[in-house]
This record gives C-alpha cells, sequence and structure tokens, in this order.
C-alpha cells in the first residue's frame, strides 16, 4: 500500500511542476525587504528630477478648444502719434457681441528620456468679431471695420526643453515663434511679421510635491514684447487635496484636486499677440494691434475616457491692452513698462464675460 | 531490485524534465530588479507562463501618509482594486521577447493616475531599459529609463 502511495506521488510530481497558471497569479506573499538593500549595477546610473509634481494638471498632447467672450463696448482712438497718457479723440465705438472661435494646439514630444525632454509644438487660434451698433467718426482708422470683416489669427511654432542637472535641479528653455494678424490661411502674411518670445528657468524639485524657479522672459502677452522676470512654483500639500500653479506672471492658478481623474483650477492667465493689420499696413508700415487680456477663471478638467479629457472654463476677460503701434518697416521695439515711445492708437475694451470648452488627449 | 529501479527512475524524472527546460532564453536578459526613473519604486521582472511581468517590490514611502497604512491602489479606475496593496501590484503585463532587445505586447499601469498604456521595452544595455509608454502611435508617448539595481 505504501509502495503504492510513493509511485502515485511520484508520477503526480512532474503533472504539478509543468502545470502553468491560467491567470496571473495575484502577487505572492515574498519577503520584500530582500529589496531594501540594493544599488545600481551600473555604477555610472544618476538619478534626475521629474519634469512635474505629484497631481500636476495633465500635459496635453492635442487639444481642440472653442473660446467665445459675450459682449462688451468697443471705442477707438483716431489714429496719430499718441503718448500713453494723451486723451485723443474717439473716432470708432461699437459693441461686440461675439468675439471667438477655434483653438488648436499641439505638443509632441520629439526626445523623451530621464536625462532630458523636448517637446515641439504648434498652435492656431482664430478669432471672429462681430460688432453690432458701429459708428466711424472722421479721421477714423478703419479697425473695427477690419476686425468685423477680417477677425484675427495667430499661429505658431513653440519647443520647450527640460534639462534636469541631478536629483533636484532643472533648467527649462521655451521659444516660440508666431505669425499674428488678420491675414487668412489661404493668403498668410510675410514671415518678416514673426514675432518671437522665449524664456529661461532654472528651477529646483526637492520632493515630489513641490517645483519652483526663477527666470527671464521676453513675452508678448501684454500685447506688446516686453522683458520680465518669471516665478514658477508648483506645490501639492501633503493631504493631495490642494496645490498651486503658478508661472508667474503670466498665470497663476490655486488647483483643486477631487481625483486623479479630476480637478479644478482656479487663478488668472495673461494672454496676448501683436496682430499686423494688413488694411492699415504698408511696406514700410506695419500696423500693429498689441492685444493682452488679463484672464480671471475657473477651470474644471476630468478624463471623458481613457486619455481624453475635457476642460470647461468660465471668467471673466479684462483689457490689458488693444493700442496699436506703427513698426517701420515691421522692425520691433521695446516700450517695457517705462517707454515713452508714441502709440498709433489708444483703444478701449471694456470688461466681458467668457466661456471655453475643449477636449484634450493628454500625455502617459 | 526492479521496483526500487522503478522508483528511483519515477523519481528522477521531473528533475531531468527541469534540466532539460534548464537553458534560458534570450528575452530571459529582462528578468531582475529595476528602478524606473523616479527612484519612488522598485519592480521585479519575471516570467510567467512564456511572458514577462513586472512588480513592485519596494516603495520608498510604503506607507500613506494621510493615513499611515500601506499604501494602496487607491486610483484604480475599477472600485474592487482600489484596496490591493501598491506593493507587490503588477504594472508591468504581457511583454513577449520579439527579438533586436525589444519586448512588445504589453502594458504598464501608472498607479499614480490608474491609467494603462501601450507599452515597449527596449533594453539599451545590460542595466538600461527604455520604458516607452504610448496611446496609440508610439510618437504619441513618454519614455522612462529605469535601471537594473543588484545586491551591494
Amino acid at each position: 500500500m505504501q509502495l503504492r502511495h510513493l509511485l502515485l506521488s511520484a508520477l503526480m510530481l512532474p503533472a504539478l511542476s509543468w502545470a502553468q497558471p491560467d491567470t496571473i497569479p495575484a502577487a505572492d506573499e515574498e519577503d520584500y525587504s530582500q529589496y531594501d538593500d540594493l544599488g545600481f549595477a551600473d555604477d555610472k546610473a544618476r538619478r534626475y528630477c521629474s519634469q512635474k509634481i505629484l497631481d500636476q494638471s495633465p500635459t496635453r498632447f492635442i487639444s481642440v478648444l472653442w473660446d467665445a467672450q459675450g459682449p462688451y463696448t468697443m471705442r477707438f482712438s483716431q489714429r496719430g502719434s499718441w503718448a500713453e497718457d494723451a486723451d485723443p479723440p474717439t473716432a470708432e465705438e461699437g459693441t461686440a457681441t461675439y468675439t471667438g472661435g477655434l483653438r488648436m494646439q499641439a505638443n509632441i514630444p520629439v526626445v523623451s528620456r530621464n536625462s532630458i525632454i523636448w517637446q515641439v509644438g504648434a498652435n492656431y487660434w482664430d478669432t471672429r468679431y462681430a460688432i453690432r451698433d458701429r459708428s466711424e467718426q472722421p479721421g477714423s482708422a478703419g479697425l473695427m471695420r477690419a476686425l468685423a470683416d477680417r477677425g484675427l489669427r495667430t499661429m505658431g511654432l513653440n519647443t520647450t526643453l527640460f534639462k534636469p542637472l541631478n536629483e533636484t535641479q532643472f533648467l527649462i528653455v521655451q521659444a516660440s515663434a508666431d505669425l499674428s494678424g488678420d491675414y487668412f490661411l489661404d493668403d498668410p502674411q510675410g514671415l518678416q511679421y514673426l514675432r518671437g518670445s522665449a524664456a529661461v528657468l532654472w528651477g529646483k524639485r526637492p520632493n515630489d510635491r513641490k517645483q519652483w524657479g526663477v527666470g527671464m522672459s521676453r513675452t508678448y502677452r501684454v500685447g506688446a514684447m516686453n522683458y520680465i522676470p518669471v516665478v514658477m512654483y508648483n506645490y501639492t500639500a501633503a493631504n493631495r487635496k490642494w496645490g498651486t500653479e503658478i508661472l508667474f506672471p503670466a498665470r497663476a492658478h490655486y488647483r483643486r484636486t477631487f481625483s486623479a481623474r479630476s480637478l479644478l483650477l482656479t487663478g488668472y492667465e495673461l494672454e496676448g499677440q501683436s496682430y499686423r493689420i494688413q488694411a492699415l499696413s504698408t511696406d514700410d508700415k506695419s500696423f500693429e494691434v498689441r492685444r493682452g487680456e488679463l484672464r480671471l477663471r475657473a477651470e474644471y478638467q476630468r478624463q471623458l475616457k481613457g486619455f481624453l479629457w475635457l476642460s470647461v472654463q468660465a471668467g471673466y476677460r479684462h483689457d490689458w491692452s488693444f493700442d496699436a503701434d506703427e513698426l517701420p518697416e515691421g522692425r520691433e521695439f521695446f516700450r517695457g513698462f517705462f517707454g515713452e515711445q508714441p502709440f498709433a492708437m489708444l483703444n478701449q475694451l471694456g470688461g466681458a464675460l467668457y466661456g471655453q470648452v475643449g477636449i484634450h488627449l493628454v500625455s502617459p | 531490485m526492479r521496483t526500487t529501479l522503478l522508483l528511483l527512475t519515477l523519481l528522477l524524472l521531473p528533475f531531468s524534465t527541469a534540466l532539460a527546460q534548464a537553458p534560458p532564453e534570450p528575452g530571459d536578459r529582462l528578468i531582475g530588479v529595476w528602478e524606473p526613473s523616479h527612484g519612488k519604486a522598485r519592480v521585479k521582472i519575471e516570467k510567467i507562463g512564456g511572458k514577462y511581468y513586472g512588480k513592485i517590490v519596494w516603495l520608498r514611502e510604503p506607507n500613506d501618509p494621510a493615513t499611515g497604512a500601506p499604501k494602496v491602489d487607491k486610483n484604480n479606475p475599477d472600485e474592487s482594486q482600489r484596496t490591493a496593496p501598491l506593493r507587490g501590484y503588477r504594472l508591468l503585463k504581457d511583454f513577449t521577447y520579439g527579438g533586436n532587445d525589444e519586448w512588445s505586447e504589453g502594458t504598464i499601469y501608472d498607479p499614480e493616475n490608474g491609467s494603462t498604456y501601450s507599452c515597449i521595452i527596449t533594453m539599451k544595455d545590460a542595466n538600461t531599459l527604455d520604458i516607452r509608454g504610448f496611446i496609440g502611435v508610439k510618437a504619441l508617448g513618454r519614455t522612462d529609463v529605469w535601471k537594473r539595481l543588484q545586491t551591494k
């Protein structure tokens, strides 16, 4: 009897060893302490800090958005040569009942490694105007008519380089070139009117919940070209329910995290470009509207399915600048905050409520 | 005597079978313990049923600071999985070796956001892996470099 059992056991042993799991077994109970004391097999291996912090709003690969502003008043001056604090006669008045259009953005990583991340992006923003109760006085430049007839567009290319220096320090270099004006896609304006922006920032990421940095930028976010310092401060609280996403002065947001799939941002963003108006320009003078907007806003973001996210934004658009300059042969100049170069027009826009909705393909 | 011989033969059979299976396959170079770039975890890659899987075996911060309890997979879209411990969790699944130092057909799970991505693993050298998670096409993805770990 014992011999028979022994034989049966011996016969079953190989069958047991050949058995393969149909499904993957649940993680087994093993002594995990054996993994505490390990080191890199390669002596030259280094650790680098990551580009993001915990719970930061997702990076977007591709975005399609619709942006629309509610009614507001428009008052444009005569064309001339005006000091910033002048009070020139009003030449055009009207009420914009609709300002908005399609926005498309793409940001694709060309190189994505621990030691360097290089992204290249493209954007296209279309802004159309519907203006009622338009009135033009003698001396009017016809800017309102140009806006109503042609709208404004901006398209450009941008590139961002994130270079971690070690486990806590990093560099960010960003540059973009934008073509902005009242051109149509089938008749774009010349590349001599490309406007360049750039930023360089050095920062530290002391832990997974905090990242800060300081740097300098050349920007059109307030309409005209300017050189301004930038400060980054991204933070997530220990309870992971809130945080900040700040790149001052371009934007600053308080983030409320509901889950890994939904969040709310409240704060502001500055948006701007220098738009060439074809009908008011000549070969030797580029007439450009320095459009800068301060947008106080709240944006809700949530995952729709997989990597598709929805964003819904609402807020108040404050007119930072809609003044105009004449640039000799299209050459840019620097006025900054204290320059005394005269304006070609001094224009005023009333504030407006606005909304924006977007669909995004987000990055892993 | 015949009975003893029969017994010996039967007892040695499984060992001879195991010996016959012994030569490692080229894809088995993936097996080992690896550290992702963030350094917050260590992942043990093993072979199960002809495919390669990777599970978290070490966490720099094993306990949730809010609760003091071991971290769980709280971001999993499947609610029933949200109490599963992160240590021991399989985040690399179903990889097969296709030659040219590349393992494909698998997925990678990111516990930070509960998303699962298509993934290709490329061995750059014996101690370095490129782990590329992507959405649909490889261009829409991000590469993380993992380093092999060994006992100090």
